[in-house]
């Protein structure tokens, strides 16, 4: 009864949705004609930023333990 | 032979009741399903989701977790981004339109023919303020600061009438959207942040251009959420002609507070395919 996913599964998860997210927020930007969509960009803005980090943490992560290893 | 026709009608009267009911069942299938059903999307892939999760940690199973995962952020994403209140475009149409037609019907009626006149914050007690000078006959017809100060509905010298401008509301949003006072800025301020706020800020248009040029000055808004609106004006001749659809009249608000001059609509047009607006307007030199 142990969660199956280790540290770097949610890295790569995270990873994935950031990509999906940062090129959802480009394409509702109201410069492409999206005007009319109802959903709350700011927010959308917010969770993609947020997740953009932890991808950056996850990585600086990855590198910091390449580095003491070596 | 009366006996047929009461029957007939009886048949008659059952069958529109039973055709009313169905017209009343089927509007309200219609509202339903035009109802946008994303929160119920968003608790159901939450539901799954953490459903999915359970099972990864009970099999040990990769897959699931990363199922159970996806699940659970889209559905909380879903939920999250919601709008927290929208109005149909069609009911904001429908409320403003009303209002526009009471002023055009007003001053088709008292025969103001000339041009509206927006005036700057000075000749006006607040800064926030705002009137709108429709002249009885003429052009560029600018009363005296004084007439216009006593807050009177009616002018005698210049004969004309004083109004509250339909984009009163809009343009003082937009100085609270952007933290400033137009009235303390200037015109080249209004040119830089205006089209950033209409299209990022307020997502009201998909693109908005500003080109000033020896006191007059080009507006072009493409994609805009009113332009349902600013056709439906167009038929008001008062309205689109002089005082301009609350989307004109609220720039042509901004430019009279932040060039503290008065400012005349000269002329709004659509493009061929209707969704670009062009409107010209002129700061009136005193």
């Amino acid at each position: 009864m142990a969660f199956p996913m280790s540290f770097w599964d949610i890295g790569l998860w995270i990873s994935v949705i950031t990509i999906v997210l940062l090129i959802t927020l480009e394409l509702t930007t109201p410069y492409s004609g999206q005007v009319n969509l109802a959903i709350e960009r700011r927010r959308l803005r917010q969770v993609a930023l947020i997740l953009t980090i932890i991808f950056m943490l996850t990585v600086a992560i990855r590198i910091y333990e390449i580095l003491t290893k070596a | 032979m009366s006996e047929d026709s009461e029957s007939n009608v009886r048949l008659l009267v059952e069958r529109v009741q039973r055709l009313e009911e169905e017209n009343e069942k089927l509007r309200l299938e219609l509202w339903r399903l035009k109802r946008k059903p994303s929160r119920v999307v968003g608790y159901m892939l939450l539901l799954l989701g953490a459903l999915s999760l359970i099972l990864s940690t009970s099999f040990s199973s990769l897959t699931f977790a990363f199922i159970g995962l996806g699940l659970t952020f889209w559905g909380a994403l879903l939920l999250y981004i919601r709008p927290v209140r929208y109005v149909k475009q069609i009911l904001l149409d429908s409320t403003v339109i009303s209002t526009l037609t009471a002023i055009d019907r007003v001053l088709t009626e008292l025969k103001y023919e000339g041009k509206a006149v927006y005036l700057p914050p000075r000749y006006l007690r607040e800064v926030r303020g705002g009137t709108v000078f429709i002249p009885f006959e003429g052009a560029n017809v600018v009363p005296p600061v004084e007439e216009v100060s006593e807050e009177r509905v009616f002018l005698r010298n210049p004969n004309g009438i004083c109004l509250t401008p339909p984009g009163l509301g809009l343009v003082n949003m937009y100085e609270e959207e952007l933290g400033v006072v137009f009235a303390r800025v200037d015109l080249n301020y209004l040119v830089n942040n205006l089209p950033r706020l209409f299209v990022e800020g307020l997502e009201a248009a998909e693109n908005l251009e500003f080109d000033v040029e020896n006191g007059v000055v080009r507006v072009k808004l493409a994609g805009s959420v009113y332009v349902s609106l600013c056709r439906e004006a167009v038929n008001l001749s008062k309205v689109c002609r002089s005082i301009g659809c609350p989307l004109c009249s609220s720039i042509a608000c901004a430019l009279a507070r932040a060039s503290g001059k008065p400012v005349v609509i000269e002329k709004c047009v659509f493009s061929e395919d209707g969704r670009t607006i062009e409107a010209c307007y002129r700061i009136l030199k005193e």
